[in-house]
């Protein structure tokens, strides 16, 4: 016991701590103006939006949240614009990394259940689940690394951060696979498990291969919201709040008192057509060509 | 070069070589098309002056700098925009976008076959969406953030920055449409288009570069002269007569089109390049309305008669300043709504950009502006105007602008009145908010300086031209005249490209026009046609 249990708190409390610092960041950034896309979830596939009825802006304009879920749910979990509209073939590789790591969180949160509840129950599924994150992810994480290094298409584009992080990922999952070969049925994970949770130290010691995984799923979580890998909670972002922020905005609405508000910011671009130094609001007034031009 | 080898730091490359040399051959291959013009070289007398390094073609034309401090002053100017673009201040108005888009943007290149200048171009390098994106991107990092200084090439932030990379970063601003048919694709939602006009930003904004037609003959002329066009009022005027008597003698009415009335349900916006290259679209606006007996006006005031706003396409203080004038006209005018013309860029700057730009009495819930496709509709519809599509009896096809679907999505409207009016209608495969760009949007229809012109029609338009010949495959006997529909001024030019540029009047007798024309065509109550079937290009 000491320095892995502790890491597994750390790990967990730097995650949630740094996934809600970046949400209240992104969260908080200038209202920006509207940049929709269309079309929205629930429309037709050929589009059809409010603005489509004359006088729109006197009727009640709904959105599906029911189909934004469903629409988002296709992407998070089938990985869907990729599957259709890649041409690199990495959708087999990419589906099966991203459900690695899912499986991977499950696993774990399983583990969790088990070792605070005794629920004895549910041991074979999280056997199973534990199993398949680690074929599928190694699988998909080493298939996306050769890609990207056969491709020169990809290559191009993947900076050796890039490699770091799919090689981070596979580094966990084919320890978690050898892990899993010299303990079929986790015992001594679980044993690993009942320490974080219990802060006692484990009957039996801990063989590296086990601690050695844990400890890259620990540092995975702390590494993740300071890299790219956080794309998941950027995503809430880019389609939920841009691309399906179609709403006009009202008089005296909180949109609108933003608004205000950023027209008060000043503007300092120094092109000739400008003068810096002024408000947005008083360049906008502008209309002779402002001072330099 | 050829296409395989290009990485960026060919974007910094010394020498005045084009990164690209385009040739037909390795063009995207269009049936039907016959033999095209080749791609002509610059002339020597550019190239001594201007550059022309990215791929032989100049939208821009930046004057070759004469001297070290020329040089260093343009890396310097790149340098300083780039931190305002990450601003919060300087760009509340696209920073979330900004930002997001550069950081998380997993270069699956998902994007690439979604884009038209990219196909169309045969998939060279350096019109991939993810290209020019993907520069800015790693120079933000090297200079801006510290994990770029600290793990340089670790990170990817190794780009190398000297004046020949603004100049061609600068050029590949306006390689790209701003379409945004890319971001549709993107399992992210990044917004790859967003970062070419964030590019065009910081160079207009932050140096005061840009094409001329776009920004000084376009912004800053529509805000001293009252248009883009160089129009003032009392020339909108006199146009204003000459159509009254060209809708005389296209359909026999005498038609007084009101002027600055007050209290009018409805301002009605034009894109003043339609009074000037398409008078007879305000003239059909004038005669629907008429019959329809719709209350609305034009503004004879100051910018007022102009809906154009190229600010949209790449400065967001001239886009600002050119709203506030319109959305203040009619506000002195007391009128209901704003309803814009067959324009893309100024329906959805008026509907959705303008939204968020000014606070209070300026808002869409007090001052609403619509698209008039949904009143052409709503017109036909109702029975007000008799209509006979027997009276369209020739094959149509509908182009949709981008702006109008796949960035408001108002698709089913103007496919209403199309099937309404016109007897042999037929799709472009895609279409609707999965359409092709014409190839002239964000500014390319009006930027005719040095040879930017034969890029336009050789790749940004090429995908357009495809979609035209495939929708008429069924009747291109030259016995048959055709009819594209492009309910947008831009389109229009870039459909005017299209069919002279490829002869496809003189080879098929296809033509092109607005929508509202098209209906006019078909009122019962006209004694000749108001369409004239005919082709006049540009050229």
């Amino acid at each position: 016991m000491g320095f892995i249990v502790y890491l597994a708190w750390v790990s967990v409390a730097v995650f949630v701590f740094m996934v809600a610092y970046r949400a209240l960041k992104y969260a908080s950034m200038p209202l920006s103006l509207r940049w929709e896309l269309y079309p929205m979830p629930g429309e037709p596939p050929g589009g059809g939006s409010y603005m489509e009825e004359v006088d729109y802006y006197k009727k009640p304009v709904h959105h599906n949240r029911i189909a934004g879920l469903l629409e988002m749910g296709a992407e998070v979990f089938y990985l869907k614009k990729v599957k259709e509209h890649n041409k690199f073939g990495i959708w087999p590789f990419s589906m099966c990394m991203h459900w690695g790591i899912y499986l991977l969180f499950l696993w774990v949160l399983l583990l969790l259940v088990e070792g605070i509840f005794g629920l004895d129950v549910i041991l074979p599924v999280t056997n199973i689940i534990g199993k398949i994150a680690f074929v599928i992810g190694a699988f998909g994480s080493l298939g996306l690394i050769l890609k990207r290094a056969g491709v020169r298409k990809l290559s191009l584009y993947t900076a050796p951060e890039d490699y770091f992080n799919l090689l981070f990922l596979f580094a966990i999952f084919i320890t978690g696979i050898i892990s899993w070969s010299g303990d079929p049925s986790f015992t001594l994970s679980r044993a690993y498990i009942k320490e974080v949770i219990t802060l006692e130290a484990a009957p039996v010691p801990l063989p590296n291969i086990v601690i050695i995984n844990f400890i890259l799923v620990e540092l995975f979580l702390i590494y993740m919201p300071f890299c790219k890998l956080i794309h998941w909670l950027a995503k809430y972002f880019t389609i939920d709040k841009i691309i399906w922020d179609d709403a006009f905005k009202v008089k005296d609405s909180p949109q609108d008192k933003k608004v205000l508000k950023q027209l008060g910011y000043i503007c300092n671009w120094a092109g000739p057509h400008l003068v810096p130094g002024k408000t947005w609001l008083d360049e906008a007034q502008i209309v002779d060509g402002g001072g330099n031009n | 070069m050829g296409k395989k080898d290009i990485t960026f730091n060919d974007m910094a490359q010394l020498n005045d070589e084009p990164l690209l040399s385009l040739r037909v051959e390795e063009l995207m291959r269009v049936p039907d098309l016959g033999v095209e013009p080749p791609i002509q070289p610059p002339p020597e007398k550019w190239r001594a002056n201007y550059d022309f390094s990215l791929d032989g073609h100049a939208a821009v034309g930046v004057p070759k700098p004469k001297n070290e401090e020329e040089k260093a002053r343009l890396v310097r100017g790149f340098l300083s925009g780039l931190g305002k673009l990450f601003d919060p201040q300087n760009n509340w108005t696209f920073l979330k976008i900004l930002k997001l888009t550069t950081d998380y943007c997993m270069r699956c290149q998902t994007c690439s076959e979604a884009c038209h200048v990219f196909e169309a171009s045969g998939q060279q390098e350096i019109y991939r969406p993810t290209f020019r994106s993907e520069i800015l991107r790693r120079l933000y990092k090297r200079f801006y953030t510290p994990g770029g200084r600290l793990l340089k090439s670790f990170v990817g932030a190794n780009v190398d920055l000297n004046y020949k990379t603004v100049i061609r970063l600068l050029e590949s601003a306006y390689r790209c449409n701003i379409c945004r048919r890319c971001v549709q694709v993107c399992p992210m939602g990044i917004d790859n288009a967003l970062i070419t006009r964030e590019l065009r930003k910081l160079f207009h904004q932050e140096m005061g570069i840009g094409p001329v037609p776009v920004f000084q003959k376009g912004t800053r002329n529509q805000l001293k002269t009252g248009s883009s066009t160089g129009m003032i009022p009392a020339g909108f005027k006199e146009t204003i007569e000459f159509i009254e008597d060209d809708i005389g003698d296209r359909t026999g009415k005498k038609i007084k089109i009101p002027l600055d009335k007050k209290g009018a349900d409805i301002l009605l916006l034009h894109n003043a390049g339609e009074y000037l290259s398409w008078p007879e679209n305000p003239g059909a606006f004038a005669v629907l309305f008429d019959a329809a007996g719709i209350n609305y006006t034009l503004s004879s005031e100051h910018i007022g008669y102009d809906g154009v706003n190229y600010g949209l396409f790449g400065d967001d203080v001239e886009a600002a300043r050119i709203a506030l004038k319109h959305l203040m006209v009619a506000k002195q005018l007391g009128v209901r709504k704003v309803v814009v013309g067959e324009c893309g860029h100024a329906t959805k700057c008026y509907c959705v950009i303008t939204d968020r730009i000014f606070p209070g009495d300026l808002s869409m819930s007090e001052l609403p502006r619509e698209s008039c496709l949904p009143l052409f509709w709503e017109i036909v519809k109702s029975g007000v105007v008799k209509l006979d599509p027997s009276r369209n009896n020739f094959p149509t096809t509908l182009h949709d602008s981008c702006n109008i679907v796949r960035l408001m999505g108002i698709v089913k409207p103007q496919r209403n009145v199309t099937r309404a009016i016109s007897s042999k209608f037929r799709e472009m495969t895609p279409n609707g908010a999965h359409n092709y760009c014409c190839g002239g949007g964000s500014g390319f229809a009006i930027m005719n300086d040095f040879n930017f012109a034969q890029w336009r029609k050789k790749v940004s338009e090429r995908v357009k031209a495809k979609q035209i010949l495939e929708a008429f495959k069924d009747c291109l006997d030259p016995g048959t005249e055709k009819y594209v529909i492009a309910a947008c001024s831009n389109c229009k030019g870039a459909m005017r490209d299209i069919i002279g540029h490829y002869k496809l009047w003189d080879k098929y007798r296809i033509t092109y026009g607005g929508l509202v024309e098209l209906i006019v065509n078909a009122m019962v109550d006209l004694p000749k046609p108001f369409l004239e079937m005919e082709f006049i290009g540009s050229e």
